[in-house]
């Protein structure tokens, strides 16, 4: 991706020297993927299956490439964005405050903010227009996340509680808050139901295709392909983050807080303001990824937000996009194509798909326990045209604090 | 050159996919000549293990699977967000009959049915809804519903019956049940329990909560030692995965707790008996209704009198009198004399 826009350049670097940067950039991401996968392999294999059918069935649910049992490919990538569209919204969420050196943990509790405030405008004004309804729930539900967020980012900034434990908590509370909405509370559908009724047609995004039963595409009905205009929207958010972060004094502020507090301070920058800022834009996506969800998908509340992981598998996604946007949306694809593989591999190959949670369980383990970085320092050929040493724990990473002393591990 | 060759090299990968992309989309809709009829199960989150109704339902398919020589699929739901993808898939793949799994996926049912109306669907405690919960009526789709009353009057004559005769721990006259979420199929169960143990002990106090969840054990086991410390002696859990969380704070503590769904018999020492709602049947029941060209769309209704609803004693000896009692009862909900009520009575 990156090399065609070098190319163009009037004096092109040595090639050598893109492909090793772009090599570099991609090792451990990539490394701890394969590593995930080989270890995968093996257990499939412990358990006495075929590790090569299993990740063969995950192909063609995740990517729709290499069908055997009749699986309809374009429906197989129509699920994996679905289930990606969320997870890059609140993989930004995250990412940003890890470079202000802040660990949101907090991502679903302010995506389910960002539903509930959706689902209750799209309710409670279902007759307006579109024009005029859509927006309100978009901006209602990142509003909703971003003071659901902006909550820990000022007891951070003033009295010092954790941002860990304050977000962890206000995820509880963000749950509750839900169970009691639509169970016995004001959003209930009806006696004896755990569900809201759904939003004004005028709240609802547009699929891509239109949501016809009638209109046959790629052999079946286009209602069934379920991607819808939030993917631009949830683009468009990691293309703000990236901008945010690198083309305003307020995403400066954010990296000099994340690097050195003391630093930053020293500057002139304010820290408590940067830290609640940002945790008010995080959660403004969080809760924009919410509302998506429900304008887009759900079009009501459900009790399957009473067990949702979006916001806890963003992390995941953000770690494993090292915080670049566009390695978050990348991530979220991966993860999205292994949820999405995930349904096809237990019908296709009959393995639990259980081993898609192991799956990503392992690339985080991977990430956090940096084997790719380690294994690259034994490698004199690897480690000698890299300018930045790659080997930093990837909190470092993140957080531009790895600087050539703080990589501890490995070295 | 060397740039020309990653160029190259991107193209073939470009080509290569959309090839690979559009090469298998004409598969569906081929029929075989010698047809094996193909049946796909999809679970609600739940999953396989929950020794509850999808446990049952995958039972109903394995006999199918022997008895009918039916090809059988299953894929249990990891989220609510799996509902319509797994059935989809199934209904995309030309499956005969594609059976979802609780009262939640309703919504999903009622979506997908609509999108593959040639494709028969079952779904269990619910109907083939819309967003507003209302029956939409498809012509493919079967309800197969449970009278739960009649399983719940059953183990609560058991529970009704060994509190008036002093035969448990506390003897405080109360008794109670926990539920999962306030749904029709789980407060059917529990208006049976409450209906036939006051039946039998006109002063016994039956407590009611809900954990407001169906998998996560250690809710349901709160509420029921908030219960059993309020002096239940029996705990009926009617909660599925989650509710298996009561029946171990009723062992902890010493007191009788009752399965619910399957037999719950291995699930904790204190389960005395089992409530009954035989999924594998009504699973079965529609599978052989698709093999032998029979499938009606509409609802089929599963209770004691046609074997779709039970109990089973698990781990206690009754007093005579109380098994006659229950054999009694159970002869006149057949015959129709009594009928359990479908509300909790107050």
């Amino acid at each position: 991706m990156g090399t065609g826009a070098i190319v163009a350049r009037p004096q092109p670097p040595r090639l050598s020297r893109v492909v090793n940067r772009v090599v570099g950039g991609l090792a451990m991401p990539l490394g701890s993927v394969v590593f995930a996968f080989v270890v995968g392999a093996l257990i499939v294999a412990a358990t006495g299956e075929n590790p090569f059918s299993a990740y063969a069935a995950l192909a063609c649910g995740g990517l729709g490439i290499g069908c055997t049992q009749g699986e309809n490919p374009a429906l197989q990538i129509s699920n994996a964005i679905v289930f990606a569209i969320p997870l890059i919204t609140t993989g930004v969420a995250v990412a940003l405050p890890f470079r202000a050196g802040l660990f949101n943990i907090g991502a679903e509790g302010q995506l389910l903010a960002g539903s509930i405030a959706c689902t209750a405008i799209g309710i409670e004004f279902r007759t307006l227009p579109e024009i005029v309804l859509l927006p309100m729930v978009l901006v209602g539900g990142a509003v909703a996340g971003s003071l659901w967020a902006g909550v820990a980012g000022v007891l951070k900034a003033t009295v010092g509680a954790h941002e860990v434990v304050t977000t962890i908590m206000m995820n509880y509370i963000a749950q509750w808050f839900l169970r009691y909405l639509i169970i016995g509370g004001p959003l209930q559908l009806a006696a004896g139901t755990s569900r809201s009724s759904p939003i004004g047609p005028g709240a609802q995004l547009a699929t891509l295709l239109p949501a016809s039963n009638s209109l046959i595409i790629f052999g079946l009905p286009a209602s069934v392909y379920r991607v819808h205009v939030g993917l631009f929207l949830a683009l468009a958010a990691a293309a703000a983050f990236a901008f945010l972060l690198w083309r305003t004094t307020l995403g400066y502020e954010i990296r000099a807080v994340g690097q050195s507090q003391k630093a930053a301070r020293y500057a002139g920058v304010s820290v408590r303001r940067t830290i609640i800022v940002t945790m008010l834009i995080a959660g403004a996506f969080s809760g924009l990824a919410g509302a998506i969800q429900i304008a887009g998908v759900d079009h009501n509340l459900t009790d399957k937000f009473f067990s949702d992981t979006t916001g806890f598998d963003a992390i995941a996604v953000a770690l494993l996009g090292l915080g670049s946007a566009v390695g978050i949306v990348l991530a979220a694809l991966l993860f999205g194509a292994l949820h999405a593989g995930g349904s096809v591999m237990q019908q296709d190959a009959g393995i639990s798909g259980n081993l898609v949670l192991v799956l990503q369980a392992l690339i985080l383990f991977s990430i956090a326990a940096n084997f790719v970085g380690a294994i690259r320092q034994q490698i004199p050929w690897f480690r000698r045209p890299m300018a930045p040493p790659p080997a930093a724990p990837v909190a470092a990473l993140m957080t531009e604090a790895g600087a050539p002393d703080t990589g501890s591990t490995g070295i | 050159m060397g740039q020309t060759r990653l160029r190259l090299f991107g193209l073939v990968a470009a080509v290569l996919m959309i090839g690979m992309a559009c090469g298998g989309t004409n598969t569906s809709g081929s029929s075989s000549p010698g047809k094996t009829y193909k049946i796909g199960l999809v679970t609600d989150i739940g999953g396989l293990n929950d020794m509850s109704f999808n446990h049952l339902a995958d039972v109903g398919l394995e006999q199918a699977k022997t008895k009918l020589h039916i090809q059988g699929d299953v894929v249990e739901s990891k989220t609510g967000d799996d509902y319509i993808p797994n059935l989809t898939n199934f209904a995309s793949k030309g499956y005969d009959l594609v059976i979802g799994v609780g009262f939640l996926m309703g919504p999903a049912v009622g979506t997908v049915s609509g999108q593959f109306p040639n494709v028969h669907f079952a779904i269990i405690d619910s109907a083939g809804t819309d967003a507003n919960g209302n029956d939409l009526m498809h012509t493919n789709v079967v309800s197969l519903l449970f009278k739960e009353q009649d399983a719940g009057a059953m183990v609560g004559v058991i529970a009704g019956m060994l509190e008036k005769e002093g035969k448990n721990k506390k003897n405080q006259g109360v008794i109670s049940a926990v539920g999962g979420v306030s749904i029709p199929p789980v407060n059917h169960y529990i208006a049976g329990y409450k209906w036939a143990a006051t039946m039998e002990d006109p002063g016994i106090k039956v407590q009611v909560g809900y954990s407001n969840d169906f998998t996560d054990p250690s809710k349901c086991k709160s509420v029921a030692q908030s219960q059993i410390s309020a002096g239940s002696d029996v705990v009926f859990q009617v909660a599925g995965g989650c509710g298996l969380g009561a029946l171990q704070a009723a062992g902890q503590a010493g007191v009788s707790s009752i399965g619910v769904d399957a037999d719950q018999k291995t699930a904790d020492p204190s389960v005395i008996a089992s409530a009954l709602k035989k999924v594998d049947v009504a699973t079965f029941t529609a599978i052989q209704d698709v093999v032998n060209n029979q499938f009606q769309s509409g609802v089929l209704t599963f209770d004691i009198a046609n074997g779709g609803a039970g109990y089973a004693l698990d781990n206690v000896t009754l007093p005579a009198d109380v098994q006659a009692e229950l054999d009694k009862v159970q002869g006149e909900i057949k015959s129709g004399a009594l009928t359990p009520p479908d509300t909790i009575p107050a």
